[in-house]
């Protein structure tokens, strides 16, 4: 039964959103690589989305061009979910370990990323009346990915569903925490590295004279 | 009859050619023309109008003007100069040449004479000349020779505060003989008497601007007594500040404020409601966009005198910044022009405008004199152009809209002023481009909408044959891989590890 590659597993995964996730568990099928590949899929996606639209439909001032929220939107918000999923699933006694929390959190992202390229695609073709179906194909994988979602965590940490919906609550939060500390953590050391580089020049401009 | 008319117009379009290539843009501005892409981002552009020359008191021959305030042209070509620091309305025609000084004025046999005069206009259906004598409080209805026909007062009613001071500073004049004066100390419009001089009310108040602190105090208002809402600061618009009247008979307000963005440019028609709605620019951000910056502060524009041109454009001129905006009757911006500083072209403290054929008109009260600007070859492209766009002969406006990118490919509305040419003959793929050129996202979706009909109906079958194709190609494939005929490379490597 299930002798699936890992790739496979992947289509496993998502077409069988209750399952799928616990066969992983137990096959031990899951990879590094294919969900290191989603993610960068995810980065991909999300440029697509505000700059290849179709023309008819964005209205974003498209004159400059910075990488920088892209960045935060795909990697830095995936990552700071991964660990602050980690480190809260301590405190419930989950079992979850850091390698599968990435792995299961990677899989489900597949239908939203899939359904928002799909749709990025059919703006090229769609003119604004039907605009509709675009928003139905992107609103559905927003939907199957939360499904998935949910169904990753819970099988993770082998919890049951009232205990994984209050994980992603204080998951969210923690990532708040994270995220605020890192901020912190930046403007300090943009301080330290402005207080380094005043003494260099001050000391540049001593030593010429 | 018809071959000569086409011979005479071939022979003004290849002199136009010619005088195009001949002229080279070789005014050379003292400013910088610049105009507004679709971000509302400046950028440079030709010069729509050129400052000419100016005009002083001493060169006109009546002595030079001191802080003249008001300037109006008549329906019979005068041009009549409110001179507030001497105390007369200078008269002269259009060249220049002085016709009329008037400072004594009989009424009743008694005689008046002028106390800063700061507004001037003429009812060109009876001739009559309205003067703002603004220190004597009071607006003259008199005729050519001086003759005073009637005072218009401050008004001796309930309606008007008679706490509030009465300083007339603009007036004009409707088709029904209506006065409308505008008054500083007045926030809630102009004051509007009929040709009897009976006080009607007031006209075409401003709307408060709904800041968060107006917001705040609305919800106060609701919940306090009113005892404490008798207490608490009354939210008032900003009076309008000068005003200009059409041949249609609407008067078009102008808002000198540098904080508020509200109604700053207004279109009246008779009731008092403003009617900009209906070309989608009643809230349209009027003169500069973002505002410039001072050693830390920001200027913004603050507009102080509009005028209404023959093909309904809109003259309005800054005072801060000395600039004039030209804006065609759908508040399309056509050309900025002007500047502040002492070079011609740039202005002090910009008074007034006013415009006759292809020329504008603007007064300065510190320098005293008038400006002159003139239309370019460049602006008279733009003006033929927009004039045909507007009155909706989109496919005649294509080859002047063509010349005018000649001259300026930054001029956003040429492109969409081809684009919807190109529209009208079915030409959706080029529209498309230009379009897109010009970031006009909706119009490209109703190009684009057209040209994927035509497409459709083109390639109808060719659809068809390649949506079956593709069925039964995936069939076969699904059959072949049941079969175990097609198998994937990673696929064959499991099967020999387990």
């Amino acid at each position: 039964m299930l002798d699936l590659t890992k790739g496979q597993f992947v289509k496993h995964v998502i077409f069988h959103p209750f399952e799928g996730f616990e066969d992983l568990r137990w096959k031990k099928q899951g990879s590094l690589g294919i969900a290191f590949g989603i993610v960068c899929l995810l980065f991909i996606q999300q440029i697509a989305y505000s700059r290849l639209y179709g023309f008819q439909y964005y209205s974003d001032y498209d004159k400059l061009f910075n990488i920088v929220p892209y960045i935060f939107k795909s990697f830095i918000l995936f990552g700071t979910w991964v660990v602050a999923n980690w480190a809260m699933c301590t405190l419930f006694d989950g079992e979850g370990s850091m390698k599968n929390i990435f792995i299961n959190s990677a899989y489900a992202l597949v239908p939203y990323i899939t359904g928002y390229l799909v749709g990025t695609v059919m703006s090229h073709f769609l003119i604004r009346d039907e605009y509709v179906f675009i928003q139905a194909v992107e609103v559905i994988g927003l939907c199957w990915s939360f499904v998935l979602f949910i169904s990753g965590i819970k099988a993770v940490h082998q919890f049951s569903f009232g205990k994984t919906i209050a994980l992603i609550l204080l998951t969210l939060v923690a990532m708040l925490a994270i995220l605020f500390l890192l901020v912190l953590l930046l403007t300090l050391f943009q301080q330290v590295i402005i207080f380094i580089l005043s003494i260099y020049t001050e000391l540049s401009y001593r030593l010429r004279v | 009859m018809s071959s000569l008319k086409k011979l005479l117009s071939l022979v003004s379009a290849a002199a136009l050619t010619v005088s195009a290539l001949a002229v080279n843009v070789s005014a050379l501005e003292a400013y910088d023309p610049y105009s507004y892409d679709r971000w509302g981002d400046a950028v440079s552009s030709q010069a729509g109008y050129t400052a000419e020359k100016y005009i002083d008191g001493e060169m006109i021959g009546c002595g030079n003007f001191y802080e003249p305030a008001d300037l109006y042209i008549s329906h019979d070509n005068l041009m009549y100069i409110a001179d507030r620091g001497n105390n007369r309305i200078v008269i002269t025609d259009l060249d220049f040449n002085f016709k009329k000084e008037m400072t004594e004025f009989t009424y009743n046999g008694e005689t008046l004479t002028l106390k800063r005069p700061t507004g001037v206009f003429v009812d060109q259906y009876t001739g009559n000349i309205y003067i703002c004598d603004t220190e004597n409080s009071r607006v003259l209805k008199c005729d050519t020779d001086g003759v005073v026909d009637r005072i218009f007062g401050k008004p001796e009613t309930e309606l008007y505060d008679q706490n509030l001071t009465y300083n007339p500073s603009k007036v004009l004049v409707d088709k029904a003989g209506n006065v409308y004066v505008v008054v500083r100390s007045i926030t809630s419009g102009a004051v509007m008497f009929n040709s009897e001089g009976e006080f009607l009310g007031f006209y075409g108040a401003n709307r408060v601007e709904a800041t968060a602190e107006v917001i705040a105090n609305a919800f106060w208002n609701l919940i306090s007594t009113d005892a404490q809402r008798e207490h608490s600061q009354k939210q008032t618009p900003i009076g309008f500040t000068n005003f200009d009247i059409d041949e249609d008979g609407f008067i078009y307000t102008v808002t000198d404020s540098q904080e508020m963005t509200t109604d700053l440019v207004k279109k009246l028609n008779p009731r008092g409601d403003n009617i900009l709605d209906s070309v989608g620019a009643a809230d349209m951000t009027f003169g500069d966009i973002s505002p410039a910056y001072y050693s830390m502060y920001a200027k913004n524009s603050s507009l102080n005198d509009i005028d209404i041109g023959p093909n309904g454009e809109l003259n309005i001129l800054d005072f801060q910044h000395g600039r004039v905006f030209q804006y065609d009757k759908e508040c399309w911006l056509l050309f900025i022009m002007g500047g502040s500083g002492n070079q011609l072209g740039l202005f002090n403290s910009a008074a007034a405008i006013e415009s006759h054929d292809d020329k504008i008109y603007v007064l300065d009260s510190l320098k005293n004199n008038i400006t002159i600007f003139k239309r370019t070859v460049f602006g008279e492209i733009v003006t033929e152009a927009s004039n045909l766009y507007n009155d909706g002969l989109y496919e005649e406006s294509l080859e002047p809209w063509r010349n005018v990118l000649k001259y300026d490919g930054n001029y956003r509305r040429a492109y969409i002023g081809i684009g919807n040419a190109l529209y009208n003959r079915y030409e959706y793929r080029e529209a498309m481009d230009y379009f897109e050129i010009s970031i006009s996202r909706g119009r490209y979706n109703r190009a684009y909408e057209g040209y994927r009909d035509l497409w459709l109906k083109a390639n109808y079958m060719k659809c068809i044959v390649v949506i079956v194709i593709l069925i039964i190609l995936i069939i076969v494939y699904k059959r072949f891989r049941k079969k175990g005929k097609i198998v994937y490379p990673w696929e064959k490597k499991r099967k020999g590890g387990v």
